[in-house]
């Protein structure tokens, strides 16, 4: 008997990404890359945090990336230099659609470290 | 005569010299973390005022299953839910239950994840030290009403669980 299974993943690297002085001065940028194998997924969310969980501002070409199944999607998070020493974590999270039939949901967030 | 059977030859040789040219496949392997939804959850409705994912109860716990690439580098979070995203209007309180347990393991040394896990509130997490593949149970139970007498009122629920990978 053969069982068909498909897999549901949500992935980013690198684990521990480095941040460098970007075009802008005063900006430091780092590059990172998502992953979604979550077929009822097109959506994540980026967030840029303290070591306690406060947000730090941030910019890249979006906040809500739309990114296609199977589709790896690299994108750069540029922070100022002065909030620079308080980054700690790098976070994508999945964002569900309102409206979806599954009566229990997983939302999925995975985070990179700066060290 | 000569000279065009050596050209000839010398050809035939530099083309099958490029016929055995090798075509690399590269890769390679980051520290990284999966996270696959394996078996998304659904309620069972075993009597008027509960829902419940648990199999005696017409429903189904989520599994998830992590990934790590390399060992000791990140930590789970598991936070089942503790309020509905979506319900049609209540007007009594629902008490929530819930746990995340280890279900299966692609190394032996995973079992110790299940005692070392630290639970606070509804969030439960665990140390990933090695890598490899770990299958999480996540259930679910919302109990409507402060006495078990009061029906939910009809209509579609939805709770989210989050599962969540962090670089340590």
């Amino acid at each position: 008997m053969l069982l068909g299974f498909q897999a549901q993943a949500h992935e980013m690297t690198p684990a521990y990404p480095k941040f460098k002085q970007s075009y802008i001065d005063g900006v430091s940028v780092t590059k990172m890359s998502l992953f979604n194998r979550r077929s009822e997924v097109s959506y994540y969310e980026i967030g840029v945090f303290t070591a306690d969980w406060k947000e730090i501002p941030f910019a890249s070409t979006q906040k809500v990336i739309k990114v296609r199944y199977t589709k790896r999607y690299p994108f750069e998070v540029y922070v100022r230099n002065g909030d620079l020493e308080n980054v700690q974590y790098i976070c994508t999270i999945s964002k569900i659609l309102k409206g979806a039939e599954q009566t229990s949901q997983i939302a999925t967030r995975i985070c990179s470290k700066v060290k | 005569m000569y000279f065009k059977i050596i050209t000839g030859l010398a050809f035939a040789l530099s083309a099958s010299v490029a016929w055995a040219v090798n075509s690399p496949i590269n890769g390679s392997v980051q520290a990284n973390c999966s996270i696959y939804t394996t078996t998304p959850g659904q309620y069972g409705n075993p009597s008027p005022w509960k829902l419940s994912t648990a199999s005696a109860d017409g429903g189904v716990d989520t599994i998830i299953r992590v990934d790590i690439a390399a060992a000791d580098y990140y930590k789970t979070k598991f936070t089942h839910p503790n309020s509905f995203s979506s319900s049609p209007t209540l007007n009594d309180a629902v008490a929530w239950t819930g746990s995340t347990v280890v279900s299966s393991h692609s190394v032996a040394g995973m079992s110790a994840y299940e005692a070392a896990k630290v639970v606070v509130n509804n969030t439960t997490t665990f140390n990933m030290t090695l890598a490899g593949s770990t299958w999480f149970k996540v259930a679910s139970t919302a109990s409507y009403g402060s006495a078990d007498n009061t029906a939910l009122p009809a209509g579609n629920y939805v709770a989210m669980a989050v599962a969540e990978c962090i670089a340590k």
